[in-house]
């Protein structure tokens, strides 16, 4: 506990964690300030004509025309209520703030590099500093060293990448009640808002803790974006497009399925039979969550043992 | 109690471009309890990495280590509090303040804002202590590392050329701080290359050159490893003087613009009555006093060392 403390003062004396939190909270400003600038607020009579459409849309959808008869509900949605929240949408052309939880989803990418940056910063300043040695003279049991300083990346990554996704969500509120919509809201928007802000920060603190073990076995910061980048860039990028067979092991794609919640489909080879082709999952979201954790639990017994192994010169 | 203990100690290390660098060549050493202890040696004779062996950041190939009677290899951790340690340049995060390194090791221990302001005072940093480490001197950081040390009470202090790259304001500065911390009971363990400096400071020596052990022991017996050097005379007539030595049956030689006595330094007054009988009279009378160099020098000189 006591070395978890130290982690933590660490970490948080660290320049690079108040600098990712300004830096994220000026960027949510601006790209919201730039939104709300070009963004108009429809008159109220718009609003009521589009409510009145959507309205009927949706009734038409609880009818099951957009399932169709006697067809199956996708397994994604618990009920017709589910479907339609998410199929019929209003026809209103404004920022909504019914829409949060999807561009949440669309911004995830920025919250998982800063994740990144984070971890790989955290993993290895000590090196930069050749303050390792000094650390490990006050504690030498590297093994505690190791999972602890995890747990505080872990947890600094959580909590960071959670405090930006919410001052996102509130920020997108004034802005649409401002210069939006802030009605038809789906029944459940709150908890999906929530359940998607915390996969999201579940996948950027799993890239967190990926950069940590690889700054860690590197022994320094820029490795580990180096060697990070590299493998998503030009492996998970490039080559695995080549090869489909490996496209339900990869990192990114995994961890867009959890985000997402939509699994990766792919249509059956030599399919010459009538009608449609029932798809093939490449990996639903239960499979994308073991992947996530494999990499990360791998990854991080290398970087352990080594870490145990090596010397510190 | 014996505080360091190595038997047979090696350490090789793998070159990239193959072969083996032997850095610590079958060390065997003892460092008793209590005074300052010199591990002297030139530049890569192992120094650093017999201490990197000792504080478990180096594994050694070979050879069985102790501290405070707990072996390194798996009873550190029962011991490492009561250790403190300097291992090269004192290493701190720049950007932190001098106090914020402090409180991030300090809370490893569980120590307190009093232990952390004590150490800041013992070594005369409390007033610098809010300013960030890269606006320290060399001196400064060194001062600052050794207040690191000191926030556990250690009765065994580690400290690998704390003199290093100190102007001599600051050697003078850590000098005397290594006296008061020996005083106290503290071991201190020093490793340098600055022979003059431990000289000043140390009760004990152990000499290593190539990874290898030369010679350890008290400094007196260690300076007395090249026998006694005699007593220097300065005269004006060189010639004259050695002849009235002669006479009065002192082995005496003219060396260096100087006669050289081959007598103990308390023959001192001897000499001085035996040309002032010959109505001879001296400008100049020192015993010709050895150093740790010349006796490093001496020790090393079959090992190659400098070359």
């Amino acid at each position: 506990m006591r070395l978890l403390r130290s982690e933590f003062l660490r970490a948080r004396s660290r320049r690079v964690v108040p600098m990712l939190v300004v830096g994220g909270l000026i960027g949510i400003v601006i790209g919201l300030g730039i939104a709300a600038f070009y963004a108009h607020k429809p008159s109220a009579a718009q609003v009521a004509s589009a409510q009145a459409q959507f309205q009927a849309d949706y009734q038409r959808c609880l009818s099951g025309k957009y399932v169709g008869v006697n067809q199956a509900i996708d397994a994604r949605y618990s009920s017709i209520e589910d479907v339609c929240s998410s199929a019929v949408t209003p026809d209103l052309d404004a920022i909504m703030l019914r829409d949060v939880e999807q561009i949440l989803q669309h911004t995830a990418t920025f919250v998982i590099l800063l994740g990144a940056l984070l971890g790989a910063s955290l993993g290895g300043a000590d090196w930069t500093s050749d303050t390792m040695g000094t650390l490990l003279t006050w504690e030498p049991r590297r093994v505690r060293v190791f999972l602890t300083r995890a747990l505080a990346v872990g947890l600094f990554a959580i909590a960071i990448t959670l405090f930006l996704q919410l001052a996102f969500a509130v920020v997108f509120w004034l802005v649409t009640a401002l210069r939006g919509v802030t009605t038809f809201l789906p029944p459940h928007l709150f908890g999906d808002t929530l359940a998607t802000m915390l996969r999201v920060s579940a996948m950027a603190t799993a890239f967190a803790l990926v950069a940590y073990v690889l700054a860690m076995i590197g022994r320094s910061t820029v490795s580990s974006l180096g060697v990070l980048f590299g493998y998503l860039i030009l492996f998970e990028g490039v080559i695995a497009g080549f090869r489909q067979s490996v496209e339900g092991s990869l990192f990114v794609r995994a961890a867009i399925v959890v985000i997402s919640r939509e699994p990766i489909l792919t249509e059956p080879r030599g399919f010459s039979g009538p009608g449609v082709p029932e798809p093939i999952v490449v990996m639903d979201v239960t499979k994308a969550w073991v992947v996530v954790v494999i990499y990360v639990l791998v990854l991080g017994a290398v970087s352990l043992v080594q870490f145990q192994r090596r010397d510190v010169t | 109690m014996t505080m360091i203990e190595i038997e047979g100690l090696r350490k090789e290390y793998r070159r990239v471009r193959g072969g083996r660098t032997i850095a610590v060549d079958r060390l065997d050493l003892s460092v008793p309890e209590g005074g300052v202890f010199g591990f002297l040696g030139p530049n890569g004779a192992g120094k650093t990495t017999t201490i990197r062996c000792l504080l478990g950041l180096v594994r050694p190939s070979a050879g069985r280590l102790s501290l405070l009677g707990a072996d390194v290899g798996h009873a550190l951790p029962s011991v490492i509090g009561r250790v403190g340690s300097i291992v090269e340049a004192p290493a701190m995060f720049p950007r932190f303040s001098g106090r914020r390194n402090l409180e991030i090791l300090a809370k490893i221990h569980g120590e307190g804002d009093a232990a952390i302001d004590a150490s800041l005072e013992r070594v005369g940093l409390r007033d610098r202590a809010k300013d960030p480490v890269r606006a320290y001197s060399l001196g400064m950081k060194q001062r600052l590392a050794i207040a690191a040390t000191l926030l556990r009470d250690p009765s065994l202090l580690i400290l690998d050329e704390p003199a290093n790259g100190l102007d001599p304001a600051g050697i003078v500065e850590v000098r005397e701080l290594l006296r008061s911390l020996g005083a106290e009971g503290r071991t201190i363990f020093v490793s340098s290359h600055i022979l003059s400096e431990v000289q000043q400071t140390a009760d004990r020596v152990a000499i290593v050159a190539k990874g290898r052990l030369i010679k350890a022991g008290p400094v007196n017996e260690v300076l007395a490893t090249t026998g006694s050097r005699g007593v220097i005379v300065k005269l004006g007539d060189l010639e004259a003087g050695r002849r009235a030595l002669a006479d009065g049956e002192i082995p005496a030689t003219i060396e260096a613009g100087a006669i050289r006595a081959d007598v103990a330094a308390d023959e001192s007054e001897r000499i001085s009555r035996t040309l002032a009988q010959a109505g001879l009279y001296v400008t100049e009378l020192r015993p010709d006093t050895v150093d740790l160099e010349t006796v490093f020098l001496e020790l090393t000189k079959d090992q190659g060392v400098g070359d």
